[in-house]
């Protein structure tokens, strides 16, 4: 037991440097100017913020932070809102075809991304044109889109979650008193929200990192996000690579510090099931 | 409080035949069990009542009031579930206060009434915990105070005792019993336990296949079966069911090999009729001189209050039930007497009583 235990730290102290060793090499990188870069060493030598306030300076990364903010979290939000309601018919009602629906909705996740680029650029630019507006270049755009691709995981992850929240719990409510709408508020919402939280973070993180199309369907500082700028830094005359790994890193820490916050939430809504008793 | 009348009800889960033309009325303040074998329809008759389920034909009146049509929301019933379905997220009294909260009372009215029934409950101590950190007794009777408080116009339960154990089941038995007779709720109660039937029901309904087979007071339904299913199914150890021929000449009951029953004096058979000659365990006569048909003793079980005895009558097995303590042990051969006014007959067809 004794033995065992220590050699399984070990191993997680292990598994958890090497996990770090990338962060750190990019914080080491931040850390140093031009001139020092290819240095062997892989400790930070001095304190040198001028890469970070290069960073922090530039209006034009600010504006593709909040950017990234806003798209991330109202695409979470709204993930969660659609996803709980989704998973609510799906698990409460007998749909005609509902097992049909929800095999459906997995295999939209199937096909690689890259495959809908065209056609979605061509939707964006040609198809939804209100007027002057189009999708193309906008937060909106961007937001919706997510939407598509993160329902079908939120929408899996928590039908499994409702699955597990007795029916009778609903009876009760309805001979309590409560309308449809009540015990989604009153029952389901508050018993799900583990689920709710590990939905809104990884569908938050899968928008936060997304590169592809948010490089593909956003053409200025409007919409265009944090991980398309990391992109703008690799130049014909060069890269500016300290600059590069500080808006890296900046570019991470509000994943990690989100993370941190929910970490509790995410570990109860991975061991789901664990309503009963 | 309200009547609870039932007519024609029927209840089809696609090709399935779930309840089959169910009509009795429930008194105001009645409490009335619904038993039967499992798989007979009894919680499906319970959630047609409390709304949880449509019915495909007929009607439900509550306090005169045609609600088969309404929601279980509107019909102010309250419903105990067999694993209680507390909210798992809310404290003893927010459980409590819930129905409450939806219909828009008051907080210092909502606290009245939660502190009123805690009371009662003897739930006092434990309003402000959440559910896991209750024994299955105390959930119990959070659920019991649940509908309590809304002074509903009937009371549902379904099976709410069958995850006690048993020293605990008898108690709440009383004590649902007592409640019952403090605020004169009607109620329907469901249950597989007959001593739960026989000692709470003002009335006991027998359902078989989503039909009903016999409604009446515990006593009546013990005494007087209307058919072999409900003979075979009230009492316990079951009723001794004997196949016999009706010999109307000298008005007995005969066995296989000869021996013979006095038949109860009233008794609609034909002559030769094939029947069931019906015997509770503990009506048997241990008979002294040579009245009485041979038996073997198989089996002894002495239990204290009374020795049960496992014997081979004319080729089929019976069981006694002597409070007298015979010296008797397995070998033996025993006459068994009955009275005829304890016996029951039934036509082996129809299935249906011919006694009296
Ligand atoms: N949703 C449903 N769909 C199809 N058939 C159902 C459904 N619910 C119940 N049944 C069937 O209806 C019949 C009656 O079920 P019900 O639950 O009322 O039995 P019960 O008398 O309460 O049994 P138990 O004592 O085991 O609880 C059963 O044969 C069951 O299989
Ligand atoms: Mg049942």
């Amino acid at each position: 037991m004794r033995r065992s235990g220590l050699a399984s730290f070990l191993l997680w102290i292990g598994l958890t440097l090497l996990t770090l060793l990338p962060v750190w090499w990019m914080l080491v990188v931040s850390m140093r100017p031009r001139v020092k870069l290819y240095s062997k060493s892989v400790l930070i030598d001095a304190v040198y913020w001028d890469n970070f306030l290069a960073v922090l300076n530039s209006a034009t990364f600010l504006r593709y932070l909040w950017n990234s903010m806003l798209v991330a979290t109202s695409n979470a939000a709204l993930v969660c809102a659609l996803g709980l309601l989704a998973a609510f018919g799906l698990s409460r009602y007998r749909i005609s075809g509902g097992d049909n629906v929800f095999f459906w909705l997995i295999t939209n996740r199937m096909a690689p991304p890259a495959v809908f680029l065209l056609p979605l650029f061509l939707l964006f630019t040609k198809w939804f044109v209100f007027g002057d507006a189009m999708l193309f270049d906008t937060k909106i755009g961007l937001i919706l889109l997510y939407c598509v691709f993160n329902l079908p995981f939120a929408i899996w992850l928590l039908k499994g979650m409702l699955d597990g929240i007795p029916l009778e719990l609903d009876e009760a409510a309805r001979v309590d008193g409560a309308t449809t709408a009540q015990v989604l508020s009153n029952v389901i919402l508050p018993l799900a929200r583990p689920g709710l939280a590990v939905t809104f973070i990884l569908t938050w993180i899968f928008a936060w990192n997304e590169y592809l199309f948010a490089a593909t369907l956003t053409s200025s500082a409007n919409a265009r996000t944090v991980t398309t700028a990391l992109a703008e830094y690799v130049s014909v005359t060069g890269t500016n690579w300290g600059e590069m790994a500080a808006m890296a890193f900046l570019t991470t820490l509000p994943a990690l510090i989100v993370l941190g916050f929910v970490q509790k939430h995410i570990v109860a809504g991975l061991t789901f099931g664990a309503l009963k008793g | 409080m309200a009547t609870i009348e039932l007519d024609k009800v029927d209840k089809h889960y696609g090709a399935y035949h779930a309840l089959r033309d169910i009509s009795f009325d429930i008194a105001d303040g009645e409490f009335v069990v619904l038993v039967g074998p499992s798989g007979c329809g009894k919680s499906t008759l319970l959630r047609t009542l409390a709304g949880l389920e449509d019915i495909t034909g007929g009607t439900i009146r509550l306090g005169g009031q045609r609600v088969d049509n309404i929601a279980a929301k509107d019909r102010d019933v309250a419903m105990v579930f067999q694993n209680y379905a507390l909210y798992p997220h809310m404290t003893v009294r927010e459980n409590m206060a819930f129905a409450l909260k939806l219909r828009g009372d008051t907080l210092p009215d909502r606290n009245a009434k939660v502190d009123k029934a805690a009371e009662m409950l003897r739930l006092t101590p434990y309003l402000d915990r959440y559910p896991k950190a209750l024994s299955g007794g105390q959930r119990q009777r959070v659920a019991m105070g649940r509908a309590m408080v809304r002074s509903p116009k009937a009371f549902f339960f379904d099976e709410p005792l069958s995850n006690l154990d048993a020293a605990l089941r008898v108690d709440m038995r009383s004590e649902i019993k007592a409640l019952h007779q403090r605020l004169g709720a009607t109620s329907v109660y469901v249950t597989h336990d007959q001593i739960e039937a026989m000692t709470m029901a003002d009335r006991i309904v027998v359902l078989r296949d989503g039909k009903v087979e016999q409604i009446g007071a515990p006593l009546e339904l013990y005494d007087r079966p209307a058919n072999i299913f409900v003979a075979g199914f009230i009492g316990s150890p079951a009723m001794n069911k004997l196949s016999v021929k009706i010999d109307l000449k000298s008005n007995a009951a005969r066995l296989a090999d000869g021996s013979s029953f006095s038949l109860p004096p009233g008794t609609r058979a034909r002559d030769g009729q094939d029947a069931i000659y019906g015997i509770r365990p503990d009506h048997w006569i241990l008979s002294r001189g040579d009245q009485g048909a041979p038996a073997t003793v198989e089996l002894i079980e002495p239990t204290g209050a009374e020795i049960l005895v496992a014997a081979q009558l004319a080729g089929q097995r019976v069981l006694c039930a002597f409070r007298e303590r015979h010296a008797l042990k397995a070998g033996d051969t025993i006459a068994l007497a009955v009275d005829p006014a304890t016996a029951h007959v039934f036509d082996k067809q129809t299935e249906q009583r011919i006694s009296p």
